[in-house]
């Protein structure tokens, strides 16, 4: 089974994400002086009004936004493998389900199962939302075991990120699944920052570029 | 029922038997209700029933109906026992009813499921029951056809004379025969005869299973019953010093707030009368999930407990007077305590020849040091008893391994006679030995009386794994000396656990090695623990088991071999008295278990292979596990069992003990443990108390009896304890490395982030 | 009061809308096929259909199934003849026997959406139903099994 062998690098991530924030953060002096880099998005995109390109701000408002990507929160439904992550040390989900075509799970392994409308109330109970899912098997949108970077990149692909637009970009900072990270169900960290601020920086790094950091 | 209630004793049941002439089957109306056998109820419940012993209840339309004496905790007793008795009954299998027989330890015996003892203790009493039903049935065609009772044959339910041709069924005599004197000489019939007996019976109950119907304890239901739910300290080592339910009170549903005390001061405790929290802080109310919501409003504020002696009346030991220290513990302190502990002095519970000097002289010492972590039982249904307790007499319905042990205890505490008590057996999910501890019967008991209604007493899961009455923590140092010539010369264990130790001091290997040395150590707690399936040895085949392959490593011997040539001198030239094991039928599961895996076959060489082999609970059993990596872990994947209970009364539902023996041993050794931080138990559900599931059980396991003639002995726990071994070893094998601390998916997962 | 369709019947019962559907069939509807093993969605033993969904009903709150259909143990065949009940008194799976039923209502929904499923499909249905007495290999026999008399349309 080919998903498991990824999943098979879970125990070093998180310190191998460490490692590459830690390097990357060092980096960010040096990268916002290099106005060479390429925007995200191409020359022929109409919409990205050029003047209000500034890869420096991109890059820096993106590093926000790696933040909150690579929480647990996030992170967790954005897997390198077919099975969800759980908990604050995004271990593999307990009972392992498995994403399915849509992302919804498969057969008595369904997201929705055990995962209600709301929350449910109470420590160590499933959280909830309506659409609870995980980006489908054609479209698996990884976060896990990302750099910076490469997720910039990944998030700024059409053929990666849902066939998004910048316009659905910029609106799917407040998509509801989004918005459940930051009402986790009791007992569960928030993501480092508030939404508000995420949506910020995430707006602002489309807007001024979508440049990806440099590096990997 | 008037009898008083005293200990089997075969002369106990053989009088009882005797005396109970006909029986209605309203004495036992209480069990129709609550939902037994669809099929009586299509029958149409016959108006006479004869009961010609406890076990056997005959209708004169021949409507035979049989009683399972012994708590149904998933052993499959509620058919393997009476299998036994419809043996010798000379019965249709197909057509007998099988009851849950009431709690009479007079009529029915000692009633508990424990030790893997149900099989064992009850085969010759069933047996005889059965064959003298059967001969007294005959006796009372032989009085009405005026024959000799030799010339009466009973077979399938029928009696028939084969001379005059006379024939007629076993109901057509019930009435007769119950005035007949049971027998004095009872002849049973040779195992080669046996036609019910070894042939494999579906589980009796199967139908009722998956079809949902209401078995268990959890399911049990009266008019106007309450719900009730303790609140228990947050950990260990504290106790309620005072409550406000006010809030409580005010959610919907909610009856009442109380506190109560269990146990009163200086009370005697029987061996199984453990509790970990003696004051009590109870939610009563009209349904579970009101209970649940209400318990939440609860302000109660704790306070730590003072060392306390408690007089303790051990099961096989007597009264012993024990101390309960105060302080919050925690795992790691208390790791570190039994390391400082191991190495001061400990008693001295078996010594054979001279171990000081062998080890003086030894050329090569071995040693190595095993740990393993306190275990929660961890039954899919959670504790729970129904109580109905009134002035004059309590009913008491739910999952016990052992209603006689508690109800003297139930009759201390309600100050009612025993027999004003009666207890219903219903079906357990699962023991494992947890249900042998009747507190949260004597809980119930009190919180009935206290507000006067019929009450369910009900643990959510978290009250369940953080209550306490675990299996031990424990540790043990084995050491073994070689000479020059690397023959093992010397053996010495010391064990210590908190708060028991876990040695077996006449187990082998003693009795195998000239010099030998067991030690045991204790460390008091205020953790509670209990008997958690085959107490003790589930850790020992573990340590021991593992620690024998080092030995025959360094010695450059097969594993199996090894085994072998210790159990052969142990046949031979036993050392020391006492050896409490049959080193043939030690060797015989080993020999076994060799065959059938295809030990040294070269196209097995591809799996990462583990031995074990254990006695305990007065059978044997070996296992070969064979490792392979699946996405990156090691996975047992296949396993060969090998077991030698004697007899095997119902073969296809032993094999489905062991299997699930082996299936837990693989989910106990890679995940259990129950870890504390100030008190507190650090898992309290199974998102946190991992559990083995589908995907880590193995592919295959088969499983091999040896065949004999033996009277049979356990099966619920001896296939348990050598699968921790079997998996220790074979886990060598797949990674190298030796693994001396359990749950072994901890070092697993340390060994992947050091990558 | 709400108003549930239970096994193709309509119960009117007078609960707050917030109660877990288990509590809500085990204390008010009078159906205890479904069984309470954890209460936070670990366990499965708790599983019946919601619309054809394994729903843990420890999580799922009664108010979710208004207007649906709820199917549960009792339910799952009109005449104790579905092909996984048989099979699991054929292959004799259950030991305890406390975690059939919901083990049952997981595996119904694998085998209606795949009639032939591979261990690995079981594995990927199962993983979310413990069974403390390791009755999985019996489990897994007994779901071919069932597969096998589905196809044959016994």
């Amino acid at each position: 089974m080919k998903q498991h062998k990824e999943t098979k690098t879970n125990y070093f991530l998180p310190v191998k994400t460490i490692a590459v924030m830690a390097i990357l953060l060092s980096g960010i002096a040096l990268m916002s002086s290099a106005f060479n880099q390429k925007s995200n998005f191409t020359d022929n995109e109409p919409i990205l009004d050029k003047a209000a390109k500034d890869s420096v701000e991109s890059v820096k408002a993106f590093m926000t936004v790696y933040k909150v990507l690579m929480s647990p929160r996030c992170m967790n439904c954005h897997p390198s493998g077919d099975i969800p992550l759980q908990g604050d040390d995004s271990h593999l989900h307990a009972m392992f389900p498995k994403r399915g075509k849509e992302g919804k799970g498969v057969y008595a392994m369904k997201c929705s199962n055990c995962h209600q409308p709301q929350n449910t109330p109470g420590l160590n109970t499933p959280p909830g939302h309506p659409d609870w899912h995980l980006p489908p098997a054609d479209m698996k949108m990884v976060f896990q075991g990302k750099t910076a970077g490469q997720l910039a990149k990944q998030l700024m692909d059409p053929k990666q990120n849902g066939h998004k637009t910048k316009e659905q970009l910029i609106e799917h900072a407040d998509d509801g699944l989004v918005l459940a990270a930051w009402n986790p169900g009791e007992g569960r960290t928030l993501p480092p920052m508030s939404h508000a601020e995420f949506k910020n920086a995430w707006i602002t790094w489309i807007e001024k570029g979508a440049y990806a950091p440099k590096g990997k | 029922m008037e009898n008083s209630k005293t200990n089997y004793s075969r002369r106990s049941f053989l009088k009882s038997s005797a005396l109970a002439g006909g029986g209605l089957m309203i004495s036992f109306s209480a069990f129709s209700k609550f939902g037994f056998a669809d099929k009586i109820n299509k029958a149409g419940l016959p108006e006479q029933w004869y009961e010609l012993t406890g076990y056997i209840k005959i209708t004169p339309d021949n409507i035979i109906k049989i009683f399972n004496p012994n708590p149904e905790f998933g052993q499959n007793v509620m058919t393997s026992l009476p299998m036994i008795i419809a043996e010798e009954l000379e019965v249709d299998w197909q057509k007998v009813i099988i009851e849950m027989g009431p709690h009479d330890n007079v009529k029915l015996g000692p009633q508990f499921s424990g030790g893997s003892n149900s099989v064992r203790m009850y085969w010759k009493p069933l047996r005889e029951a059965g064959a003298a039903a059967r001969f007294m049935l005959m006796a009372a065609a032989a009085q009405t056809w005026k024959v000799p009772v030799e010339e009466v044959a009973g077979k399938a339910g029928m009696l028939y004379h084969e001379k005059s041709g006379k024939s007629g069924t076993y109901g057509e005599f019930a009435s007769k025969a119950s005035g007949i004197p049971i027998p004095k000489e009872i002849k049973l019939k040779e195992p080669r005869d046996f036609k019910i007996v070894r042939s494999s019976q579906k589980n009796v109950e199967g139908l009722k299973i998956v079809t949902g119907k209401p078995l268990f304890g959890l399911d049990y239901k009266q008019e106007g019953m309450l719900i009730a739910m303790i609140e228990h300290p947050p950990a260990f080592g504290m106790k309620l010093k005072s409550f406000d339910g006010s809030q409580t009170l005010k959610m919907p549903g909610i009856k009442d707030v109380f506190s109560l005390k269990l146990y009163e001061d200086g009370f005697e405790q029987g061996g199984f009368d453990t509790r970990t929290f003696n004051e009590l802080l109870v939610v009563v109310g009209n349904t579970t999930w009101e209970v649940m919501n209400g318990r939440k409003k609860l302000i109660a504020e704790w306070e730590p407990i003072r060392e306390t002696k408690e007089t303790i009346n051990v099961f096989r030991v007597g009264k012993q007077e024990v101390t309960i220290p105060a302080g919050l513990e925690s795992s790691e302190s208390q790791y570190q305590k039994m390391q400082k502990r191991a190495k001061e002095p400990a008693t001295v519970l078996r010594k054979d020849g001279d171990p000081e000097t062998a080890f003086k002289n030894a050329a090569q010492i071995i040693e190595r040091t095993y740990n393993a972590p306190f275990l929660a039982h961890n039954c899919l249904e959670p504790i729970n008893f129904f109580a109905h307790v009134t002035d004059d007499k309590a009913l008491l319905v739910g999952p016990h391994q052992a209603p006689g042990w508690i109800e003297p205890t139930v009759s201390k505490i309600l100050n009612l006679p025993a027999d004003k008590i009666e207890i219903q057996m219903t079906r357990m999910g699962g023991g494992f030995g947890r249900r042998s501890y009747g507190h949260y019967l004597t809980e119930a008991a009190l919180i009935s009386k206290k507000v006067k209604a019929p009450v369910k007493l009900i643990y959510t899961r978290e009250d369940d794994m953080t209550y306490g009455i675990y299996r031990p923590m424990y540790t043990a140092t084995y050491r073994a000396a070689l000479d020059a010539n690397k023959n093992l010369i010397a053996f010495h264990v010391k064990g210590g656990g908190i708060p028991e130790h876990p040695i077996h001091a006449n187990r082998f290997p003693a009795g195998a090695v000239d010099n030998y040395l067991a030690e045991g150590w204790e460390i008091p707690s205020n953790i509670t623990i209990g008997a958690f399936r085959a107490p003790r040895s589930n850790f020992n085949a573990a340590a021991e088991q593992s620690f024998l392959d080092e030995i025959a490593e360094a010695m450059g011997k097969d594993p199996i071999d090894f085994r072998l040539e210790l159990l052969k001198r142990a046949k031979e030239n036993p050392v020391g008295k006492n050896n409490d094991y049959d080193a043939d039928r030690y060797a015989g599961v080993l020999k076994l278990v060799r065959e059938k895996s295809g030990w040294n076959d070269p196209e097995n060489k591809k799996y990462s292979r583990g031995v074990a082999a254990y006695f305990c609970h007065n059978s044997y059993a070996a296992h070969v596990v064979d490792m392979v990596t699946k996405n990156g872990q090691p996975y047992v994947e296949r396993v060969f069992s090998a077991v030698d209970c004697g007899i095997v009364v119902n073969p296809d539902a032993a094999t489905n003990m062991v299997q699930g023996a082996v299936v837990d041993g693989i989910g106990n050794a890679f995940y259990g443990g129950l870890t504390h931080k100030d008190g507190v138990a650090l898992q309290n559900n199974f998102h946190s108390y991992r559990m083995i599931r589908m995907h880590e059980a193995p592919k295959k396991i088969e499983v091999h009896f040896v065949q004999n003639d033996i009277d049979p002995t356990g099966i619920g726990e001896p296939p348990f304890p050598p699968v921790f071994g079997a998996v220790a070893n074979a886990l060598y094998k797949s990674t190298g490395k030796r693994f001396y601390e359990q749950p072994f998916s901890k070092e697993l997962n340390n060994m992947k982030r050091a990558f | 009061m709400i108003t549930l369709n239970i096994n193709k019947k309509d119960y009117d019962v007078e609960v707050d809308p917030n109660m877990p559907l288990l509590w809500v069939l085990r204390d008010f509807v009078g159906l205890v096929g479904t069984k309470y093993g954890c209460g936070v969605a670990q366990c499965g033993a708790c599983v019946v259909h919601l619309n054809g969904e394994a729903v843990r009903s420890c999580v799922t709150k009664a108010s979710r199934a208004v207007g649906q259909k709820v199917v549960t143990i009792e339910g799952l065949s009109e005449n104790n003849n579905h092909p996984l009940q048989e099979a699991w008194q054929e292959v004799d799976v259950p030991q305890c026997g406390y975690c059939h039923s919901g083990q049952l209502m997981s595996a119904a929904v694998l085998l209606r959406e795949n009639p032939d499923p591979s261990d690995q499909d079981i594995d990927d249905a199962m993983a979310g139903n413990i069974c403390r007495c390791g009755t999985y290999l019996r489990i897994r026999k007994a779901i071919h099994l069932a597969a096998e008399m589905q196809r044959k349309g016994s």
